[in-house]
């Protein structure tokens, strides 16, 4: 599946929660599935700067495409991190960093999320965007 | 006594929704709601008077000036200073705070000693570090007891010939504890010749102050956490120790003759308000207090220790939350919470989804949340707007956002 497939489907699982609450429960059920995040990985190196609760993103090369494995200490950035890393997992370096998507603007999350946790989402994107361009070069 | 019903009504914001709830404000420890009388106060200003202080010789610069000084003496008779030359308007406590340390530890010889506490607001912690480093002084900061009350014995323990200077929080805006002032002034005034500086971001909106009472030296007031504007604080100082001190900002409005090589200083108040003031917050300033005072300082207080009383009473009985908050008969009606393996924003989050506002995060406490091992507590604070209804709605809705994320 392309980015924008993966995108069009996470757009629509999303719209069968109308309020924010039952928004917030479908990120902690993705939170709670992603479970193999290494406790060595928990350092600094990997860590997104700028979100409210402590996020990590490591980004591994595998034949050409790229995965993410993400975590967080809090439920619902976690369900946001990994549900980012599932977009971007799996697809070629050139394609991620190509990639125009706004996700926020796709998910109308700007509703729930705070000005800090979009800042925060922004950071993670941008850390998936910074990594595969320097690849992608 | 206030009638909370009846007294929603002067705030328009409590009109909105928020998620399809009403709406559950417990957040004024980091800004209050303000009063239809501020937002109209200001809004007149702008539309019928609007034109620079002390400057114009026409008739809206002679109104403007007018109702801004007038403010002043409101705050005079609202801390009851002893003269209203001591209001200093300020950007709010944060600058209070850096104007004062600059001003005061450039007279002070290195090695000299200031006294904090473990429990101050970065505001009343980072302008000391700065200086301190400046001017080579040593900060002490009072040790926090078990039950979040400041301890004493290690604060007389701190005071000596060196001690120049000792600022304390008024109102803890993490535990509600509040310091028996009077007593710690004593004491530094007895042991010292340190000036006292009480920070009263959270304290004067809260509760009666007399200045003159408590015998401190220096308070800083926060205008938008007592139902002002943002933008607009207040340092209070005794006359004598703000004549000998310098100002801290040059500029318009603060001389009183310049020379191409030198100037000289307008008298107190004006020396230290270099530039245009931001009159317009200070007027909506001096209308909140004309709020406050109506309603009476005194009933405010009671109200905050009443429904402090309710509020403490009720989450300490959830089961899974933890409350850091003073044991103490009286305290501000102010509680940072944690619940174990549960992150702070994540609840903050679902509680937001129940139309509860509150804050997520160290609460600019970071130190102290740091000795308790914690990364972040979700804080809730009640005001005068704030009745048993909500800490019910707070309550419940902590019970089912625990359920949700455990």
């Amino acid at each position: 599946m392309s980015i924008e497939e993966k995108v069009e489907d996470y757009k629509k699982t999303l719209a069968m929660f109308p309020n924010p609450q039952e928004k917030y429960q479908y990120l902690i059920e993705q939170a709670k599935k992603n479970e193999d995040f290494p406790q060595e990985l928990r350092i600094d190196e990997f860590k997104v700067n700028g979100c409210q609760s402590q996020v990590w993103l490591v980004p591994e090369e595998k034949k050409d495409k790229l995965y993410f494995k993400s975590d967080s200490d809090a439920l619902i950035a976690k369900g946001l991190v990994t549900l980012i890393a599932s977009i971007y997992s799996n697809e070629a370096p050139k394609d991620i960093a190509n990639s125009k998507i706004d996700l926020m603007e796709e998910f109308e999350l700007g509703v729930i999320l705070s000005p800090a946790r979009r800042n925060g989402a922004f950071s993670m994107l941008k850390t998936i965007k910074e990594f595969s361009q320097k690849l992608a070069n | 006594m206030i009638n909370v019903s009846d007294l929603k009504k002067d705030f328009p914001i409590f009109e909105r929704e928020i998620n399809g709830k009403r709406l559950t404000y417990l957040d004024s420890g980091a800004t209050s709601q303000k009063p239809s009388a501020v937002i109209n106060e200001m809004s007149n200003v702008y539309t019928n008077m609007n034109a620079n202080v002390h400057r114009g010789t026409y008739v809206l610069s002679s109104e403007t000036t007018t109702k801004y000084e007038d403010v002043r003496n409101k705050l005079k008779d609202f801390i009851n200073a002893y003269s209203s030359d001591e209001i200093i308007f300020t950007k709010g406590c944060t600058e209070g705070f850096n104007f004062l340390a600059n001003s005061i530890c450039k007279e002070l010889s290195a090695g000299d000693e200031i006294i904090l506490s473990e429990i101050e607001h970065h505001a009343n912690i980072i302008p000391w570090q700065m200086v301190a480093e400046k001017y080579n002084l040593k900060i002490n900061y009072i040790n926090i007891t078990k039950s979040f009350d400041l301890d004493l014995d290690h604060f007389e323990s701190l005071l000596n010939s060196k001690t120049k200077v000792v600022s304390i929080v008024g109102e803890s805006n993490m535990s509600g504890m509040l310091p028996d002032i009077q007593k710690m002034n004593s004491l530094v005034k007895e042991k010292t010749d340190a000036i006292y500086i009480v920070d009263g971001a959270q304290l004067v909106p809260h509760r009666k102050i007399d200045v003159q009472e408590l015998g401190i030296d220096f308070i800083c007031v926060s205008g938008h956490k007592m139902l002002g504007p943002t933008g607009i604080g207040v340092v209070w100082g005794r006359k004598e120790l703000l004549e000998k001190l310098d100002p801290v900002y040059g500029g318009g409005d603060m001389i009183e003759e310049v020379f191409y090589d030198s100037a000289t200083w307008a008298p107190v108040p004006h020396k230290f308000e270099a530039g245009t003031p931001p009159y317009v917050e200070a007027i909506g300033l001096g209308a909140a207090v004309d709020y406050l005072s109506s309603l009476n300082m005194k009933n405010v207080e009671k109200h905050s220790d009443d429904l402090r009383i309710y509020a403490k009473n009720k989450l300490e009985n959830i089961k899974g939350l933890n409350v850091v908050h003073t044991n103490s008969k009286v305290a501000g009606c102010t509680f940072a919470m944690s619940v174990n393996g549960v992150h702070a924003t994540d609840i903050s989050l679902m509680l937001d989804t129940f139309g509860v506002a509150v804050r997520a995060g160290h609460h600019c406490v970071q130190p102290f949340h740091r000795k308790l091992n914690l990364d972040a507590t979700f804080r809730a604070t009640g005001y005068i707007y704030n009745d048993e209804e909500d800490f019910d709605i707070l309550s419940d809705a902590i019970e089912e956002s625990i359920k949700i994320l455990t």
